[in-house]
């Protein structure tokens, strides 16, 4: 196993994240998919700190698990709201913000 | 060495359907069963990489927590009632397009800086570091990284509860 096997994968699953973020439109899906791509950083975080022989990469890990953490608790009450006000969790059917 | 080869090449294809299915799984409760498999597959790449710290942490944290809140907020809004969108029409495909190129784009970059490494072509010749070791690291040369965590965890609370409060709760 090499460096560039777990690099490779890591890179894969942020793929697989950030284009599922584009392509669904539930809310709690785009949650879902900032997660997979946190993980994957993770992954090649993980991987560097294995063959760097260094501890950084692991610490550097529970940082991004406390904002992934930080990140669902404060996402989760955003959709709460957003269900509240706008009856429903469709993207693309909320646009208030939209020019 | 063979094992090692053997279980990564069980768990990445395991943890690229398990991502897969989370993008793909029309309903949110079968995304979140299948973000459960894809840390557990994580997990255990992060325990063959010889990280059993961040694994008991991915276990502990995302699937104990992360997942859990998930799973309840879902149950707390019911959205048995929402219509299913489908979501393979040609334009929503096509929003993806910049960001499986802008991913590409890393993966190049990635490529051409760590080619002339010599590190990264051969397997790890040292031993993993190990709890003690990163204990060490956390709490004296990197003891801001934990009071960071600390503050963000605080604050991000405090911002939960103020978002999903109710308006005209006068309290």
């Amino acid at each position: 196993m090499t460096l560039y096997h777990f690099v490779g994968l890591g890179m894969v699953l942020f793929t697989i994240g950030a284009a599922g973020f584009f392509i669904r439109n539930n809310a709690v899906v785009l949650l879902l998919c900032i997660e997979i791509m946190l993980n994957a950083v993770n992954l090649i975080f993980a991987s560097f700190a294995r063959y760097l022989y260094g501890t950084e990469g692991q610490i550097f890990i529970f940082m991004i698990m406390t904002i992934a953490a930080a990140e669902a608790a404060v996402g989760l009450g955003i959709i709460i709201a957003l269900y509240r006000s706008h009856k429903t969790l469709d993207m693309s059917l909320i646009k208030d913000l939209k020019g | 060495m063979i094992m090692e080869t053997v279980i990564f090449w069980i768990l990445s294809p395991l943890a690229v359907a398990a991502a897969l299915a989370v993008v793909f799984f029309k309903r949110v409760v079968n995304g979140v069963m299948s973000l459960l498999a894809f840390m557990l597959t994580l997990a255990g790449l992060y325990v063959l990489m010889g990280a059993q710290l961040v694994a008991f942490f991915q276990v502990i944290v995302y699937v104990g927590a992360v997942l859990v809140l998930f799973a309840f907020v879902i149950m707390l809004l019911n959205l048995k009632d929402a219509p299913v969108q489908p979501f393979t029409s040609p334009a929503e495909v096509k929003a993806a397009i910049p960001a499986v190129l802008f991913a590409v784009g890393i993966a190049a970059f990635t490529w051409v800086a760590l080619r002339e490494g010599a590190f990264v072509k051969t397997a790890a010749q040292q031993p993993a570091p190990g709890i003690r070791q990163i204990a060490l690291d956390l709490f004296t040369r990197h003891l801001l990284v934990f009071e960071l965590t600390s503050v963000i965890l605080f604050v991000a609370a405090v911002a939960a509860i103020v978002i999903s409060r109710k308006e005209k709760d006068p309290s």
